[in-house]
């Protein structure tokens, strides 16, 4: 990059600025999407599964049935719903109710007589993720159970307690920051820079560019730069409104995040403008960047399908993609407060990546500028 | 042609891949003509501007663009030329007064001296609107003009404009070449392309180029002399039947060139001798008129005669 002039490239910087400042589609998207992210995944994704309704069968109705189902309103996961004259299989049936309790009709006679009685637990298995969470859910209850209504409660030999660390109430909402900043760049990084790089193909004005003494480098700086601010305001809406609004901590360095976060623009950056170069249609280059950008981020990142259980190939695919990489990094800085030498791996990998991206940008870039 | 040329260009040539664009150019522009390009589309005329531009790098041949290389990359040249590409113009989302702080900020002009240029290519182009006017609220001819006054901020000393007025009015292509004149007139080189004919009319010298090749160069009227070097008439049937005189013309001897040109043709001759033969069979109702060869009679006869 001999004789790299920072004026030339703060001259392009800046009329980009202002085609972002004029163009509504850009500007809209780049401001829009961290607030449509944020809102979406605080308030209506939500992994956990809460207020289940649960309609109840008691043909006992006598002091215990009437303390178990007690015990499953308290736990604050179940709703309990009158099943009227629908019988409880009707509930569910009718999606009415997602889960039905069936209690024997001696339930609490057997109780008090000290022997084994039964309660007949049904969930709807049409949506797993849901049915999963709710698995999770009854041995708590059970204990809780077993403790309040037996006449002498059990003495357990061995108890396996299991306590969650970095995210003891495995609140869905803390894992929001790295995985809307892995979207925001994935997405908004590659599909601006791709726009905007096509677009001086498109219309002609990049030969008039190279016209002028102006170095490809130049360019390349000069057109991802604000980009790059952008996007990182992005991540920075996204980090204030989910501490602020949402309470979601944040454990580790901030500078970390911060470097994480620009190789992973870095990244993103390179693979718009090899897309844009590869293109040269806004059209086209747009598709590309939905597909390359948003898929990885949301689907190979470890956002929503965790690596380990993706099948062997997969697990080697998202070795090959930054947002894998920025993703573990990100969460073990934002969660568990790692250090740089706990993260050596997803850093090295990222720089890698970030570096070997740029690098084939630029060089397809020049190249084809003959 | 007299002098030092401000452009000379030897035997250049370029390929992509087995395609060669252009095919061993040689010309000689001198300081402060209007040179001009005329040739078909896909002939090479944008090719061998870009070389010249410094945006190309030829694959063979050598050119001093005033006086300087293409060791550098072009870079050099890329400092002394303006250039204005047939397909941009300027940024229609921005305002004149920030395309043309663009323009300066690319070519690192300081700002006062940015800002007298500026000052200067207004009164030469007559440009009275304000800075802040949005390009995209103007007319098509006056965009033309301020992407001249854009890649004429630096002053260079020669200027390229590749089909500069495609697309434009027929008034505003005159405005145009108005000013291209007022250019040359301060001493200015330029180099224009076009495949308007009145346009190249108006050229100092033209090259014509077809398939890579530069297969005639010269003024305008000496053009039409190495083309045609008898008579030319245009031959008016007034509507009558002309199938069958016309067939035994096309068989006549000294016949150089025939050609339709609307409802009339136009036959060229070795000679006068030639011409009255030839014509003496003429229907009574048909009317013969001695006409100049125009620059389309020239281009039709040269780059068919390239052709056979």
């Amino acid at each position: 990059m001999k004789s790299f002039n920072i004026h030339r490239a703060y001259s392009i910087a800046r009329k980009e600025v202002m085609h972002i400042l004029r163009d509504p589609f850009t500007l809209s998207l780049a401001l829009g999407l961290p607030v449509m992210l944020v809102t979406f995944f605080g308030y209506a994704i939500d992994f956990e599964v809460k207020d289940i309704n649960l309609a109840v069968s008691d043909r006992d109705n006598g002091p215990s049935s009437r303390r178990l189902k007690e015990i499953f309103a308290a736990s604050g996961y179940f709703r309990l719903v009158e099943t009227g004259q629908a019988g409880p299989v009707e509930m569910l049936d009718s999606n009415r109710a997602s889960a039905a309790l069936f209690i024997e009709p001696d339930f609490s006679k057997k109780i008090k007589g000290g022997s084994r009685v039964m309660a007949q637990f049904v969930l709807d298995g049409s949506d797993n993720s849901k049915a999963a969470a709710v698995m999770g859910y009854l041995p708590g209850i059970r204990r809780a159970a077993q403790i309040r209504m037996a006449a002498t409660p059990p003495r357990e030999r061995l108890s396996a307690e299991t306590r969650f660390l970095y995210n003891p109430e495995l609140n869905s909402r803390w894992f929001t920051v790295p995985g809307l900043a892995a979207i925001i760049i994935g997405l908004l990084a590659i599909l601006l820079t791709a726009l905007t790089v096509a677009r001086e193909w498109e219309n002609g004005s990049m030969e008039l560019l190279l016209s002028t003494p102006v170095r490809p480098f130049e360019i390349i700086a000069g057109k991802l730069a604000p980009y790059g601010i952008l996007v990182l305001a992005g991540v920075s809406f996204v980090y204030l409104v989910s501490r602020l609004v949402f309470g979601v901590p944040f454990a580790g360095s901030h500078l970390l995040f911060l470097a994480a976060c620009l190789l992973f623009i870095t990244a993103a950056l390179s693979q718009g403008l090899l897309i844009s170069v590869l293109t040269r249609q806004q059209q086209v280059a747009m598709q590309f960047s939905m597909i390359s950008g948003l898929l990885p981020s949301m689907l190979l990142s470890g956002f929503i399908f965790p690596v380990e259980s993706m099948p062997a190939f997969f697990q080697y695919l998202t070795m090959l993609l930054p947002p894998r990489w920025f993703m573990a990094a990100a969460r073990g800085i934002t969660l568990k407060g790692a250090d740089l030498g706990e993260l050596a791996v997803p850093f090295l990998a990222l720089g890698l990546l970030s570096a070997g991206m740029l690098a084939l940008a630029i060089k397809k870039f020049k190249t084809d500028l003959e | 042609m007299s002098g030092a040329c401000i452009l000379e260009v030897k035997g250049l040539s370029i390929k992509f891949g087995d395609f060669t664009a252009v095919d061993n150019v040689s010309f000689c522009v001198d300081r402060g003509e209007i040179f001009g390009f005329l040739g078909a589309n896909g002939a090479g005329k944008t090719t061998t501007i870009r070389m010249l531009c410094g945006l190309l790098a030829p694959t063979s041949g050598s050119a001093l663009v005033g006086g300087l290389g293409f060791e550098d990359g072009g870079l050099g040249i890329k400092k002394i030329v303006g250039y204005m590409s047939q397909k941009f113009t300027l940024y229609n989302d921005l305002t004149v007064g920030e395309n043309l702080d663009f323009a300066a900020g690319l070519r690192k002009l300081e700002p006062a001296y940015a800002k007298k240029r500026r000052k200067e290519l207004f009164e030469l182009i007559a440009f009275n609107k304000p800075l802040s006017s949005m390009v995209s609220s103007l007319p098509g001819g006056i965009k033309q003009e301020l992407a001249l006054a854009a890649a004429m901020l630096h002053d260079p000393e020669i200027i390229f404009l590749d089909e500069p007025t495609s697309g434009v009015a027929p008034a505003s292509r005159a405005r145009f070449w108005a000013l291209i004149r007022r250019i040359t007139g301060l001493g200015k080189t330029v180099i224009v392309t076009t495949h308007y004919m009145d346009e190249a009319e108006q050229c100092g010298r033209i090259a014509l180029m077809r398939a890579g090749r530069l297969i005639a160069l010269g003024s305008p009227e000496e053009l039409k002399k190495s083309a045609f070097s008898g008579p030319m008439a245009e031959l008016d049937f007034k509507g009558t039947e002309a199938a069958s005189f016309i067939s035994g013309l096309e068989k006549a001897r000294g016949l150089l060139e025939l050609s339709p040109h609307g409802m009339r043709w136009h036959a060229a001759f070795k000679d006068k001798a030639a011409m009255d033969a030839a014509l003496a069979a003429l229907p009574a109702s048909a009317s013969a008129a001695l006409i100049r060869p125009s620059l389309e009679d020239v281009f039709i006869r040269l780059v068919e005669g390239a052709e056979r």
